[in-house]
This record gives C-alpha cells, structure tokens and sequence, in this order.
C-alpha cells in the first residue's frame, strides 16, 4: 500500500509524567488501509501513545497528524473502541451506532427548533445505523439496549458506532481482551474482512475505507489480524530515556476463509518476543524497525504490492 | 432437641428464609397483606381497649370517629353570602402548592449545580466544601433565617423546601456525574463530533436520569418534614397547621386522615415517579 495516502503521521513525540519519560521520541507513519498491531510490555507506554493520537492526552514534545491535520483534541477523524466497549447505556444498539451522525450533522438548536427536518433526518441515520450493524452481523439487536447484549455483540456495535463516522483512523484499544476464544475468533475474522475490502479499494483505484490501530496483548492475535507490527518497549540500548519503536516489521496476509495455522506464526512471534519482550535482549533494535525499506525492497523485487 | 417455634418457622419455610432467596408472588402478596391487616388490627384492638376504660376517648378513635373528622374536614365552611371550601381542599391547595414549587425549585438548582461540578473541577473545587458544610445544618434549623429573608409568607416556605433538599441533592447528583459517567463515554462523545454542550446534554444529562429522578423520589420524605414542621410552627393554613390545631382541641380523628393523608400522597408521588423512571429509562432496569 506504498500507494496508499498517509492516515496518521506521529513526529518525533515524547511524553513524560513528571520526571518519568514513558515514551521517547517516537516516529510514526501509517498509510491509509493498513491494520497495525501495537504490542509491548505492561506500563511501556502503549496507552499513552494511543491517548495522544485520540487528542485526549497531548503529548509533551511532537505531534501526531491524521490526515495531514494536527491533533489536538478528540475529534471525529480518529475513532475509537475501547475495552470495555464504553457504549451508552441509554441508547439500543442502533441509537448507539446513529449517535455518531447525530452529534456530527446536526445542532442542539437544529433539532430543538426544526423538529420535522430532525424526524426526517433521524430516520435516515436509523437505517444507515441498521445498514452498519448488518454489516458487522447484528441486523437482530437493533432494538436492544447495550445490557441485553453479549460483550462480543456489543463490542462489534461499539465497532459500527466508530465506523460509521467514517474515521481516518479507528483505535482498538484491546477491543477482544474481555471476550471468550469463540467471540473473539469470529471478531478477528471481521478486521481480517475489512482488510480484504482495503485491498478491493485498493484495486479500484479508491482510497481504501479502514485504517486501524489494534492494540493487543496477544502475539498471535497481531500477526492474525494486521498487516503490519509495531513493537513498543523500554527492552532497548536507551530504555532508560522511555519507550522506543523496537519492532516495525509487516505480517503475512490471512484471507477470512484461510484456515487458521498457529504454526505459520511461530517464527514472527518469537522475534517479536526477543525483540519487544525479552529484558535481557538490551541491543540497538534498528534491524527490526524496517517495515517500510521491507515493502519497498519487496516492490523493487515483484512490483506494486497490495499490503 | 426440642422444637422451637423458631426452628419449627425456619425449617417449615424451607430455603425462602435463606437471604436474598426469592418468594413465590402468592406469598409474598400474602405477606404484604398480612402486614396492613395486622397493623389495622394492633390499632383497632388498641382503640377497644381505649374506648373501654374511657368511652369519651378521642386519643385513639374508632370508625365512628373517623366519619366524624372526615365529615368535619370536607365539610364547606362560611354561609351563602360568603361560601369557603373546606379544611381539606383549602389545605391540600397551600401545601401541595409550597411542596411542588419548593421542591421544583429545589430540584432545578440541584441538577444544573450537580452536573456543573460532576463535569468540571474548578466548579467541584470552589462549590464543594460550602455544599458539603450546608448540607450538614438541619433545614429545620435555618427556619429562622428563612424567616428573616422572606418573612412568614409562601416564599419562606419554598426557601425552607427548595435549600432543604437542594443541597443533600447536588452532592448525591454531583456524586452520580463522577461515578455514572465514565470518562471513555466522554471522550468517545467527542470522537463522534460532539461539543461540549452536546457531551453535557446528550451523555452526562441522559446518563444520569434515572438517578435524578430516584434522588427526587427519596427528597419527598424529607421536604415533607420540613414543610409540616413549618407548617405547624409559622403557618395560618395548611396540613401543619390544621394538625397542630386538631391536636390542641383533641381532634385525634383529623390527625389521623391528615397524616394517612399526607401518607398516601407520599406514595403516590413516589410510585408515580419509579413508573415514570421505568417508562422513561427502560435501560436502567428495576
């Protein structure tokens, strides 16, 4: 996807709390369409990133740019699905989803004061709401509030409820880590879904629709889902100055209908253990942070590749 | 062992007695019932007894005497030329009126201080410390101040309910804000184009509604002390009044209806505002 425009941008950013420097002059950038994974140890900073790049949690020194604009505070170009999935509990699962419209395309005034044009708006983002919840496979919970839900079900609402604003870039911020092996099974073969409408998009000559930040626990969850890790880790010749990029590689590309072989991820999770877990392996990590010379090396070699 | 009557109760009801173990409907209507019918009983029985030892009684009045104070209570007062409702509508319309006023007043500063300081620390900061003073002084206590600033009249008694609840209110409301609304909803609220006034109206607001309205529900009991209290002390007319002066001319039997009335309001009030909440946040559960 080198042809791919740039979603988020992060320059040169550090954050500290107080005298403790948890993240140390971190650069970033992520072209739209690619899922990424964004995996490190407990503390290493990982939420910091991720609150800077949502705007509620400026950094200290940098910037983070989506879209080419400067973040500064929450705004509807970055989405975000959080853990707990963090959907309003007043509102049913299509509500859910339609708020994101409602709060965009219109005013407290608009709808106070020309209720009939509200009504008639309203129900178009009724049925674009439905429209997203049966693309993520929810056409029977419209009607049902968030405690009549699953976690898997209202955490694939909470996804339509990002998506359908349309972000340049959705977090997911360990979006599976509360749901059972089934659940989240079925979820990561949605991302693997969307990934396979990038590439569509791609083809098409369209900028592809979903770019997105996965932040996961689990190794071989990251090298399922995304094209691409990141590693973010203290575990490095500077750890002492905060946390660094140690692991920017990309992933082999898994269609939906693939079976699911844990064993083609060996190799790729050990080096991403050593690289981004292991304390003793205190090394410069350069070698590891190659996504883009990889992609770049691999097109010199066959062409345009669609990653 | 020998069986007692505890053990007998305990083990003939089985797991019903265990805690927290459900009833089945029948019996716990059974139950409910029983309650009225032995509390009516325990009454009855005393008002016997009473009217035994003293068949001029009016401390504990039988049924007769019942029909006698609600005859005098609905019954017009004045003459042809210059015709009055009776004791019970002219009192119903100053009391409710002072409750509802108080209590509507009350209630809006409370939400509108309560959200202020749940969504922002300068306002939590600077209000916090004199709301949790003021919330400590017995409303009663202040009857005098009132007194002071607005005189004898309606607005000492809207003041009496409106900062008698209005501070035990904000902190429970304010509480609510803090701890019902979590900081991801806010932040998602922004990430879908909210403003800050929308994140206030549209999140905070519907969030916390179901409490609010719990808050005022638990707010009845208390406004209605203090409004009778006043009553009995200040007023020329009103529930407080009338039952202070029934007292001092022994009309035990205005007394009652009064209070049973007072009561049955109470719980009107406060089983219309749970069906409200229900109705009107389905989400919230029972």
């Amino acid at each position: 996807m080198a042809a791919n425009p740039t979603a988020l941008e992060i320059r040169d950013l550090s954050h500290w709390f107080g005298d403790f420097r948890v993240l140390n002059h971190i650069n970033l950038r992520i072209a739209a369409g690619q899922i990424v994974a964004l995996v490190g140890p407990s503390g290493c900073g990982k939420s910091t990133l991720l609150k800077a790049i949502l705007g509620t949690q400026p950094p200290s020194e940098g910037s983070v740019l989506v879209d080419g604009q400067e973040i500064l505070a929450p705004s509807r170009r970055v989405g975000i699905v959080f853990q707990h999935y963090s959907l309003f509990d007043f509102l049913t699962a299509e509500a859910n989803v339609a708020f994101g419209p409602k709060l965009d395309e219109t005013s407290v005034a608009f709808r106070t004061f020309q209720f009939p044009q509200w009504r008639k708006l309203r129900k178009q983002h009724m049925q674009e709401a439905r429209e997203f919840l049966e693309r993520v496979k929810l056409a029977e919970a419209c009607g049902k509030y968030p405690t009549e839900l699953s976690g898997g079900m209202r955490q694939r609402v909470a996804i339509a409820q990002a998506l359908i604003l349309k972000p340049k870039i959705l977090l997911l911020d360990e979006p599976f880590g509360a749901l059972d092996e089934a659940t989240r099974e079925r979820l990561q073969m949605m991302l693997l879904g969307f990934y396979q409408e990038n590439l569509l998009a791609t083809k098409e000559g369209r900028t592809p629709e979903y770019t997105i930040v996965i932040v996961t626990h689990e190794l071989n969850e990251a090298i399922y889902v995304a094209n691409r890790v990141i590693g973010l880790s203290r575990f490095h010749d500077d750890g002492d100055q905060g946390a660094m990029v140690v692991y920017d590689r990309p992933c082999p590309i898994f269609h939906p209908d693939d079976p699911k072989d844990l064993a083609d991820f060996v190799e790729q999770r050990e080096e991403l253990r050593r690289a981004v877990f292991d304390p003793s392996y205190i090394k410069h990590h350069s070698k590891y942070v190659s996504f883009w010379q990889d992609l770049e090396a691999a097109e010199a070699a066959v062409g345009p590749i669609e990653s | 062992m020998p069986v007692t009557p505890f053990r007998w109760f305990i083990t003939a009801s089985g797991s019903y007695a265990m805690i927290r173990q459900p009833i089945p409907a029948w019996l716990f209507w059974s139950l409910a019932v029983s309650g009225i019918v032995v509390a009516i009983a325990i009454y009855a029985g005393m008002s016997v007894y009473q009217t035994r030892i003293n068949p001029t009684q009016s401390v504990i009045p039988g049924l007769k005497g019942f029909a006698e104070g609600f005859d005098l209570i609905t019954k017009p007062r004045g003459n042809d030329k210059n015709p009055k409702p009776s004791w019970l509508v002219t009192d119903s319309k100053v009391t409710f009126s002072r409750l509802f006023i108080g209590m509507g007043l009350g209630t809006i500063a409370a939400i509108v201080l309560g959200i202020a300081m749940g969504a922002y620390t300068g306002v939590e900061a600077f209000f916090s410390p004199i709301i949790s003073f003021m919330a400590k002084i017995p409303p009663t206590g202040m009857l005098v101040i009132y007194m002071v600033a607005f005189g004898t009249n309606f607005k000492m008694f809207i003041a009496l309910i409106g900062f008698g609840i209005f501070f035990t209110m904000v902190q429970s409301i304010y509480q609510s804000v803090k701890k019902d609304v979590a900081s991801d909803h806010i932040d998602k609220a922004y990430t879908l184009g909210a403003s800050e006034f929308e994140v206030v109206l549209e999140v905070i607001w519907k969030q916390i509604l179901p409490r609010v309205i719990d808050n005022i529900r638990l707010h009845i009991g208390p406004a209605l002390v203090f409004l009778i209290a006043a009553e009995m002390l200040f007023a020329s007319e009103g529930f407080g009044y009338t039952i202070r002066q029934s007292q001092r001319f022994s009309n035990m039997n205005v007394v009652y209806i009064y209070l049973g009335i007072l009561g049955t309001v109470g719980l009107l009030l406060d089983y219309g505002l749970m069906r409200f909440r229900r109705w009107l946040c389905p989400w919230f559960g029972e």
